[in-house]
């Protein structure tokens, strides 16, 4: 995020777009709802009729896969009307004039017949959005989790930008990050292509720098994102994996695919708290920790820098996830402290311990320099926060850009990559539910929470459940090109006709064993968001006959 | 109706002024203008109780609790509402210039004890449960039944263990004193509470774990234990764990004490006590044995060996003889030596027919040790009524289905005639009778003149009593010399301060008490700990815990029935045992223990009577803090509403409720309401509704805010007393809002998550999976232990974690050998912390040399 969680309740407008705020995050949804009880306006872009529309001045029930067109005819209103803020334009962007013919053609007929919106809604949207002195951006993995999402994410920073949201309390460019840390592991380079603090691993520049502080040559290489592993392993070009904490048989789109390629591999390390579906298929699995059983930290989606404590030992001979790391590294690289056996009788941790870690960390990159666990035992801090007296930054861009002007670009709308056609006529889009979370690892053992959403379903506008022939709470088999599952049908009108929502945290029916797993072309990121399905009502077997 | 009390034309008057001054409690403050009295007052950290208040809102009815007198209030031009003039709601009521408030006056605390009385006596519930406040060691017993009933048995015997070490064996022995109280009684029997302890106990041993106790840190301070029974050792577990050095001195070759050498091994196998001790001794216990006191060393000697406090628990174990003639008999033994030796394995040949004299629970375990070593015919001789016998009644019905005979009222006289064939002792004993009653109505038993009687045995043992130690005076040096005694035999300690007549010298268990349970013994020793603890320290003891208790009724008479509406008979689970027939046949376990099915479905019959807001109860903190008496000034007697369990998660109990609606102003999502049909003179609710919106989300801020036990987490069903919870500040696993939470943690095990309304960026929010989510932490299915797949296809296997790094590393090492570094590839999480994901990737750029790795914050 640009601005804060709770800048939010100082904002005029907000304009949340794909994002079920209320549901993936209730508490952010909160501060929306309560900007909207002191007079902001809230424009809700979804498929589904969520629970913002309730409280939403203007919902555009967009197409899924439809986002960029939509956004940019708000900004083709925008320019064609004179809305747009020249000033900060002008003295902070550049490629205007590029965008500005970009968007030419953008009319809100154009996109109307695209996305499904009525016109006159998006002109709507866009006055609002343009008018307003405050007005910020929402949006999750409904914009993303496309192959588009790069566009989509640009057209948004287009919007903010031509309007001069950007800098200012109660606006900004907000992506709400879904996991807990999802900030903190990419800041942390848990990526193929950048170090640490987003330093490029092909910059020789970087790369001298960390061979510095690590003191070994680095590769030039550049690395697999995880969407390409599968494919990487079946083509024979990898034999070996090391997956800490994530259980992507569950949570990646085609995911029978991710199975098969994981089956292949010759060995497969699996770190985690649970015996995952994943985990399943490791050669070696390894104990690790919960949240509650370790130091350190992690990095909200407002970049802000908060310390997790330990609160009790892990159970049986499990161990916190850094004490593993450093553990294989002894054992394989006679690195690190040299220690492969724990010296702390009750928590069994490895060094170097996370203090330690950290302290590292802020030499490598200027904005955690002025962090400290000093500090952080006062309170959390924002990046950047370059020097030890900096009170770090809720607000980024209030001075300007990193690289000096923003740039505008020119976007131009692509559908997504698989549409319905006669065999797979419905489009499905996946999602959460506020009472689980991602492969419910933790949620599903969770008796308030499994007991309140126990099974999985799919979501289906009454019009759609006629022409199939089903009924609310049948069972029915939901295929697509690359699997199918079998999963009660809730027959409701939040739900737009042509379209079919399942929540994907259900081992039972696992809703990416549906989705397609292609990739956008610049962050690799796969179509999750979207894909052609059929839904048909399952046959029963008749009973056999009781003797 | 909000009451605000303002003079007339004083909103002019804000934009004028924003300042006013004046005095709380006579100290001057200066405060913004348009606060309330009691916000003016927490700004200055000057303390104001509250039960309705919710910032930013008034109550509605009022709780009257904040209540302060405004001195001055005719001339501020108030009147004030409540009944006693002067007063007025500090909650509801904006500082003015000028102002001299009050917060402690007489007039103020008698009010705030009237109103907190007045809502009292419609508080229906129980603080804690019957079982809790009977057991001698305040065992949280309904806490760990319920860790067992969620298959949580490591924490529930830690939970256990947070009072009393050792479990094993006071699972198997207990007279179980919480039992005889159980409320389930009144719908058929009580729960199995001691087998329950028992199970848990046994389960963590069978499946090797490891409690994990902490200590805390080292304070310096030596101190000997003289003793290893179960006195001693519990004395050095406290004391270690509160992180001083502990040395155990015992007499005997091994630790155990009573446990060892009193319990034959079918009611403790000593496998199991050795297990117990361990654990004790595993948390850094050293232990000197074969060392008597007196002997080997004395009190002074501890001194000069610069221990700083000495607890005696030497137990009492030396027996009180049978005074009659001709006693000195190789046949006649007295009963803790001679089942020291059939502790010992020892089998000496007892003969046919023996005899027992006495009636207390050594004798009974006396006359079962008997007929395990093969005597036909075992006799227990006492010289009043079965009913009277110091003895456990459970304890002379298992002895009697062994085939113990008992002759009552008869009383021995000699042991020096002839006796008939064949046997190598002769009894005489007399007939006994009731005398008249004494003063206080007890009745003395006579002999019955002429009512000789003789019994032909081959062996003789006495168990009439113990004593500590055998001399007036305590063998060994000067200390010892000033060591008083009781006339009894027993080492003088004040019961409440455990101290002896020798500074620095405490004392505890059997040894200053005479014969009790083990769980009394443990009680003291615990409490001696504690004193000592002080004592080396130099700190004023911890105060006593209030007494103060809610109840729905001091005994069983008092308890309406309308409790137990809706809840089924079902009868409790029966342990297994051996048939008394093969039981005899050895000296193996008796009682098998419950198998896990039968634990759990015993933990089901708790009827959890005790409150789990025992912890946050607003209403019983104030109660106390105002000493207001509930016995004399009433609680709620009879319950008028059901519990309502239809929440997913929380559970409501109207019973409890005081009204105060702190709930309904909490909910953001305006989810609830509480709402009476009528309220008394005193605003009391008749007809009280609670109801959840189906807008509610069940974030659970409502019951974090509730005054009482009213509402509840569901799933917490843990309550959580004594000892202290410490509150761990972390941030929410869950979504990337990165809320600030505190997990409340009791032993080692996460109760419940709240939050603090000061701290951002949730401001005392939480959504349900912060709230309510955490229960997967200790949830049974965590993997515990490394896997290895030796070859594919093969089942994962446990394995130790040298074997399972060494099979990842050369795996890892041959890879890269054979085909480069970038055939590995690390996938890390979005879970784990910043310092964990870059440890991985510096594990894989710098160790392994590839870029191959990645998170997944794409999906
Ligand atoms: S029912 Fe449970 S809580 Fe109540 S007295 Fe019996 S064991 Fe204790
Ligand atoms: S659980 Fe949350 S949403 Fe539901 S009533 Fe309580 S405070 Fe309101
Ligand atoms: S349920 Fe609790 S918070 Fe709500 S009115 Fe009753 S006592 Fe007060
Ligand atoms: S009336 Fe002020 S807190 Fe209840």
């Amino acid at each position: 995020m640009t601005n804060t969680i709770n800048g939010i309740v100082d904002s005029d407008v907000m304009l949340v777009i794909g994002s079920n705020t209320t549901e993936t995050h209730p508490i952010i949804g909160l501060r929306m709802l309560a900007a909207a009880k002191k007079g902001a306006r809230l424009i809700v872009a979804d498929p589904r009729r969520i629970m913002l529309c309730d409280r939403a001045e203007l919902w555009l029930q967009q197409r899924p896969g439809t986002d960029s067109a939509l956004i940019n005819a708000m900004c083709h209103v925008i320019l064609r009307d004179g809305l747009e803020d020249r000033k900060f334009i002008e003295e902070r962007t550049e490629n205007f004039a590029a965008f500005r013919e970009s968007v030419a053609d953008c009319t809100p007929q154009w996109a109307e017949k695209i996305s499904n919106v009525p016109a006159g809604e998006i002109e709507k949207a866009a006055r609002i959005f343009a008018q307003a002195e405050r007005a910020g951006i929402y949006y999750t993995m409904g914009i993303t989790q496309h192959t588009s999402g790069t566009d989509n994410v640009c057209a948004l920073a287009n919007l903010a930008l031509i309007t001069g949201n950007l800098g200012k309390a109660g606006a900004g460019l907000n992506p709400l990050r879904g996991q807990n840390n999802v900030q903190g592991a990419s800041d942390m380079g848990c990526n193929p292509t950048f170090f640490p603090g987003y330093q490029r691993c092909d910059s020789p520049e970087a790369r001298r720098k960390f061979a510095g502080i690590w003191g070994v040559e680095l590769s030039d290489r550049p690395g697999l994102v995880a969407t390409e592993m599968p494919d990487a392993i079946l083509e024979g070009r990898l034999a070996g994996m090391w997956i800490m904490g994530e259980n992507p048989v569950l949570s990646d789109p085609n995911s029978d695919h991710v199975r098969r390629a994981l089956e292949k591999l010759e060995i497969l390390v699996v770190q985690d708290i649970f015996l995952t579906e994943t985990a399943e298929l490791a050669d070696v699995v390894l104990p690790a920790a919960s949240f509650a059983e370790k130091e350190g930290t992690f990095t909200n989606t407002e970049r802000r820098v908060q310390r997790v404590r330990r609160a009790v030992p892990p159970p049986g001979e499990a161990r916190d996830d850094l004490s593993i790391i450093n553990m294989v590294a002894a054992r394989m690289l006679a690195t690190g402290h040299g220690h492969s056996i724990s010296m702390d009788p009750v928590f069994h941790t490895v060094p170097p311990l996370a203090p330690e870690i950290f302290a590292e960390i802020t030499t490598c990159w200027p904005a955690m320099a002025g962090m400290s666990y000093e500090r952080l035992e006062e309170g959390p801090l924002t990046w950047p926060c370059p020097t030890p007296d900096h009170p770090g930054t809720p607000i980024l861009h209030v001075d300007g850009f990193p690289r000096g002007r923003a740039l505008l670009s020119a976007i131009t709308w692509q559908g997504p990559e698989e549409l319905p056609d006669e065999e797979y006529p419905l489009v499905l889009t996946t999602g959460r539910v506020l009472y689980q979370y991602h492969t419910g690892t933790m949620t599903r053992r969770s008796r308030v929470l499994e007991d309140a959403a126990p099974g999985p379903y799919v979501e289906m506008n009454p019009d759609d459940a006629r022409a199939a022939g089903v009924a609310d709470g049948d069972e029915v088999r939901a295929s697509s090109r690359r699997g199918s599952i079998v999963l009660p049908v809730r027959v409701t009108d939040r739900i737009q006709q042509g379209l079919v929502f399942i929540p994907f945290h259900y081992r039972e029916a696992a809703a990416n064993l549906l989705t397609n797993d292609a990739l956008d072309p610049h962050c690799k990121i796969a179509e999750a968001k979207v894909c052609a399905v059929k839904i048909e009502k399952t046959v029963t077997e008749p009973a056999p006959l009781a003797l | 109706m909000p009451i605000r009390l303002l003079p007339s034309g004083f909103w002019l008057l804000i934009p004028l002024m924003s300042n006013v001054k004046l005095t709380i409690d006579g100290n001057e403050i200066i405060a913004e203008k348009g606060l309330t009295i009691l916000e003016v007052a927490r700004r200055s950290r000057i303390p104001i109780p509250t039960l309705c208040y919710v910032p930013g809102t008034v109550g509605d009815p009022a709780c009257e609790i904040c209540v302060v007198e405004i001195a001055n209030h005719a001339e501020c031009g108030l009147r004030s509402q409540l009944k006693t003039e002067g007063l007025f709601r500090s909650c509801a009521t904006l500082a003015l210039d000028g102002m001299e408030v009050l917060t402690s006056s007489e007039a103020v605390i008698a009010h705030r004890q009237e109103r907190l009385a007045l809502i009292s006596q419609k508080h229906f519930g129980d603080c804690k449960a019957p079982c809790n406040l009977t057991c001698p060691g305040q065992i949280n017993v309904q806490g760990y039944i319920a860790h067992i009933a969620m298959g949580q048995y490591e924490e529930a015997l830690r939970l256990i263990m947070e009072r009393n070490p050792v479990p094993f064996s006071v699972g198997r022995v207990c007279p179980r004193f919480c039992e005889t109280r159980c409320r389930r009684i009144l719908v058929d029997e009580p729960v199995s509470i001691n087998h329950l302890k028992r199970f848990v106990a046994d389960w963590c041993m069978n499946h090797e774990i490891d409690l994990k106790i902490p200590k805390e840190r080292p304070t310096g301070k030596r101190i000997a234990v003289i003793g290893g029974g179960p006195a001693g050792l519990t004395a050095a577990f406290f004391l270690t764990r509160k992180g001083h050095d502990v040395t155990i001195f015992e007499a005997a070759p091994q630790l155990g004490g009573a446990l060892r050498y009193g319990f034959p091994e079918y009611k403790i196998p000593k496998e199991v006590l050795d297990y117990e001790i361990n654990s004790i001794l595993r948390m850094g216990i050293n232990i000197r044995l074969s060392q008597r006191w007196g002997t080997d060393f004395t009190l002074q000697d501890l001194k000069d060996m610069g221990f700083d406090a000495t607890f005696i628990g030497i137990g009492a174990g030396v027996d009180l003889p049978l005074d009659i003639p001709c006693t000195e008999n190789e046949h006649v033994y007295a009963a803790t030596s001679f089942l020291r030796m059939v502790n010992l394995g020892k089998r000496p040949d007892m003969g046919r027919r023996a005899a027992v004299i006495g009636g207390n629970n050594i004798a009974m375990e006396v006359a079962r040790s008997l007929v395990r070593l093969g005597v036909d015919e075992v006799t227990v001789i006492y010289p009043r009524s079965r009913i009277e016998m110091p003895a456990n009644q459970r304890n002379i019905k298992e002895a009697e289905k062994e085939g113990v005979q008992f002759l009552l009222m008869a009383s021995p006289v000699s042991i020096c005639g002839v006796p008939e064939k064949n046997f190598r002792l002769k009894l005489d004993l007399i007939r006994m009778k009731l005398g008249e009653p004494d003063k206080r109505g007890k009745r003395d038993v006579i002999p019955i003149p002429d009512s000789t009687n003789s019994l032909s045995v081959d062996t003789v043992v006495t168990s009439l009593g113990q004593r500590a130690v055998a001399e007036p005076v305590v063998k060994g040096g000067e200390l010892e010399a000033q060591l008083a005694l009781t006339p009894r035999g027993m080492i003088q300690a004040n019961p409440r301060s455990s101290q002896t007549s020798v500074d620095g010298v405490f004392a505890g268990g059997d040894a200053a008490s005479g014969p009790k349970s083990v769980i009394q013994a443990v009680v003291s020793a615990r409490r001696a700990a504690d004193n000592i603890h002080a004592y080396v320290m130099q700190q004023p003891k911890a105060p006593a815990e209030s007494r103060f208790n809610f109840t729905r009724g001091r005994s069983f008479d008092d308890v309406s029935l309308r409790n137990f509406d809706g809840i089924g008979v079902q009868l409790r689970e029966k342990v297994p045992e051996r048939p008394p027939e093969t039981a005899i046949q050895d000296f193996d376990e008796v009682k098998l223990g419950f198998t896990e099915k039968m634990a759990l479905r015993e933990a089901d019959r708790c009827l959890s009577c005790g409150c789990t807001a025992f912890d946050r109860c607003d209403l019983k903190r104030l109660d106390i803090e105002y000493k207001v008496n509930i016995n004399k000034t009433g609680m709620g007697t009879v319950p008028h509403y059901p519990i309502d369990k239809t929440h997913p998660a929380i559970t409501v109990d109207r019973n409890k409720c005081i009204f105060c609606r702190r709930c309904e102003r909490v909910c953001q999502y305006d989810a609830l309401t509480v709402s009476a049909q009528s309220v008394d003179e005193y605003g009391r609710p008749v007809g009280l509704e609670i109801t959840f919106g189906d807008n509610c989300v069940s974030c659970g801020k409502c019951v974090d805010n509730c005054s009482t036990g009213a509402l509840n987490k569901r799933s917490r069903i843990v309550p959580i007393q004594s000892e202290k919870v410490r509150d761990i500040r972390t941030t929410c696993p869950y979504c990337g809002t990165g809320c600030q939470m505190i997990l409340k943690v009791k032993g080692q095990t996460v109760m419940e998550v709240t939050a603090d309304p000061e701290v951002g960026p949730n401001y005392g929010d939480l959504c349900v999976k912060g709230r309510f989510g955490h229960n997967f932490i200790h949830h049974p299915d965590r993997l515990k232990r490394p896997l290895i797949r030796r070859q594919k296809g093969m089942p994962l296997e446990p394995v130790k974690w040298d074997e399972a790094l060494e099979f990842m590393a050369q795996s890892f090492a041959r890879i890269r050998g054979e085909k480069g570094p970038d055939a590995l590839a690390g996938l890390s999480s979005a879970r784990c912390t910043t310092e964990e994901n870059y440890a991985f990737q510096k594990f894989f750029r710098a160790g392994i040399g590839t870029n191959n790795v990645d998170h997944c914050a794409r999906y």
